[in-house]
C-alpha cells in the first residue's frame, strides 16, 4: 500500500499501546493508533491524488488538442467531399473520353464506306479491264474518297488530341488523394497515440491486423496482389481455378 | 438463343448489373461490338431482379460489388426462382478472392472475368456460354 518502507510499527509504540489498554484509556490507545498509522494513509492518499490529477490532465489533454476536434468535426467530413470529387472527376473523364472514341466510329465507317465504293472499279482498272465510261466514274469516286478520308482523318486527330486532353483529370485526384491519404495517416497516429496512452495496444497487435471483411467476402479491387495467396492475378488463374474443380 | 446453325442470336436480350455507369457503358458498347443490340441496364441487384421477373430476358451480366444487393445475392436469386433459373449469368468483377470464385462456380455463376479485363477475354467467355448451353 505504502512506498515508504521506513514507516513500520515500533516496540517501543506497541508496549505503549498494551500499557494505555491495560490502563483503560482507550483515547489514548486510538489516538497512538492513529498516529501509526498516520504515514501510512497520508503516502495512500498521496498516491491517490497523483494518479487522480494524471487522469484529470490526460483527459483534459484530450479536450484541449483541437487538433483532434478538428480530425472528426472539419477534416473528415472534408475527406469524404474530396474523394466524393474524384469519384465525379473521374466518371466525367471516363465519360468524356468515351464520347469521343464513339463518335470516332462513325468516321472510321464513313472512310471505310469510300474505300468500298472505290474498291470494284479498281479492282477492275487493276485487272485491265475497264472501260472508259466505269474510268471517269472511278476517278469521281477517288476523288471523293481523297476527301474524306483528308477531312476525316483530321477530325481523328484532333478528337484523339480531345482524348488525351481528356486524362488531365488524373493529375488532379492524384492531388486529392494524397491529402486524403496525409490525413488518414494523422488520424492513423491520432488514434494509435490515444490507445498506446491506455495501453491498450501494441505494434505486435499492429501487424497482425487483417481488414475485415465485408458480407460474401467482398474486398473490392486488390491493391497488393503480391502480399495475397488467396487472390488469382488474372483471368488465366480463374479459368484455371474453375476448370480445375470441374467447372 | 442459339440458331440451328450453333451460332448466336443477336437479338437476344441482355441486362447489364453494375453500380458504376461508366462501366455499364463499357459493357454495353463491348457488346453492341459483338453485335448484341437488345441490351438493357440496371444499376444494382435489387433494381435488376424486378426487370428479370417482369421481362423476357435472356443473358445477365453482372457485377459483384453493388450497394443494395449484390452480384451474388442476385445470382442466387435468379438460380431460385423457377422462371429464371435457367438464364445463364456472366459475372464480371474486381472481386478476385479464391473463396469468392468459387462461391459463385458453386451458386450457378455461368462464367467469370475479372476486372480488368479485354474484349478479347468477353467474348470469349459468351462463345464459351453458348457453346455449351447448345
Amino acid at each position: 500500500m505504502s512506498k515508504d518502507t521506513s514507516i513500520h510499527v515500533s516496540i517501543e509504540q506497541a508496549k505503549l499501546l498494551v500499557k494505555y489498554l491495560e490502563a483503560d484509556q482507550q483515547n489514548k490507545a486510538d489516538e497512538l493508533i492513529a498516529e501509526i498509522q498516520s504515514p501510512i494513509q497520508t503516502a495512500l492518499f498521496e498516491e491517490i491524488g497523483k494518479l487522480t490529477r494524471e487522469l484529470h490532465n490526460s483527459l483534459n489533454n484530450f479536450h484541449v488538442d483541437s487538433r483532434l476536434n478538428d480530425l472528426a468535426t472539419a477534416d473528415i467530413p472534408d475527406a469524404k467531399e474530396r474523394l466524393n470529387f474524384v469519384i465525379d472527376r473521374t466518371e466525367e473523364a471516363a465519360n468524356k473520353t468515351m464520347d469521343v472514341v464513339e463518335s470516332i466510329f462513325p468516321v472510321v465507317s464513313n472512310i471505310q464506306q469510300q474505300i468500298n465504293n472505290v474498291n470494284p472499279l479498281w479492282h477492275k482498272l487493276m485487272h485491265n479491264e475497264l472501260d472508259v465510261a466505269e474510268f471517269k466514274v472511278l476517278c469521281r469516286d477517288i476523288d471523293v474518297l481523297l476527301t474524306t478520308t483528308e477531312k476525316e482523318t483530321s477530325k481523328i486527330h484532333g478528337l484523339m488530341t480531345d482524348v488525351l486532353m481528356a486524362q488531365d483529370f488524373q493529375d488532379l485526384t492524384g492531388q486529392i488523394i494524397r491529402k486524403v491519404i496525409d490525413l488518414v495517416c494523422e488520424v492513423e497516429d491520432s488514434l494509435i497515440n490515444m490507445l498506446t496512452a491506455f495501453g491498450i495496444t501494441s505494434k505486435q497487435e499492429r501487424s497482425n491486423y487483417l481488414p475485415k471483411l465485408g458480407e460474401n467476402l467482398v474486398e473490392g479491387p486488390i491493391v497488393n496482389l503480391g502480399n495475397r495467396k488467396d487472390v488469382v492475378s488474372d483471368q488465366h488463374d480463374v479459368d484455371d481455378l474453375l476448370s480445375s474443380l470441374g467447372f | 438463343m442459339l440458331s440451328p446453325e450453333g451460332v448466336l442470336e443477336k437479338n437476344m436480350k441482355v441486362l447489364v448489373v453494375d453500380d458504376f455507369s461508366t462501366m455499364r457503358r463499357i459493357i454495353k458498347n463491348l457488346l453492341r461490338d459483338l453485335g448484341f443490340t437488345n441490351i438493357s441496364e440496371a444499376d444494382d441487384g435489387n433494381t435488376a431482379l424486378p426487370m428479370l421477373k417482369a421481362g423476357d430476358f435472356d443473358f445477365v451480366v453482372t457485377d459483384w460489388n453493388m450497394p443494395v444487393m449484390q452480384g451474388i445475392d442476385l445470382l442466387k436469386a435468379i438460380r431460385a426462382d423457377e422462371k429464371l433459373s435457367h438464364i445463364p449469368v456472366l459475372m464480371v468483377t474486381a472481386e478476385a478472392k479464391k473463396d469468392q470464385i468459387v462461391m459463385a462456380a458453386q451458386a450457378g455463376v455461368n462464367g467469370y472475368i475479372v476486372k480488368p479485363f479485354t474484349a478479347a477475354t468477353l467474348s470469349a467467355k459468351l462463345d464459351k456460354i453458348f457453346q455449351r448451353l447448345g
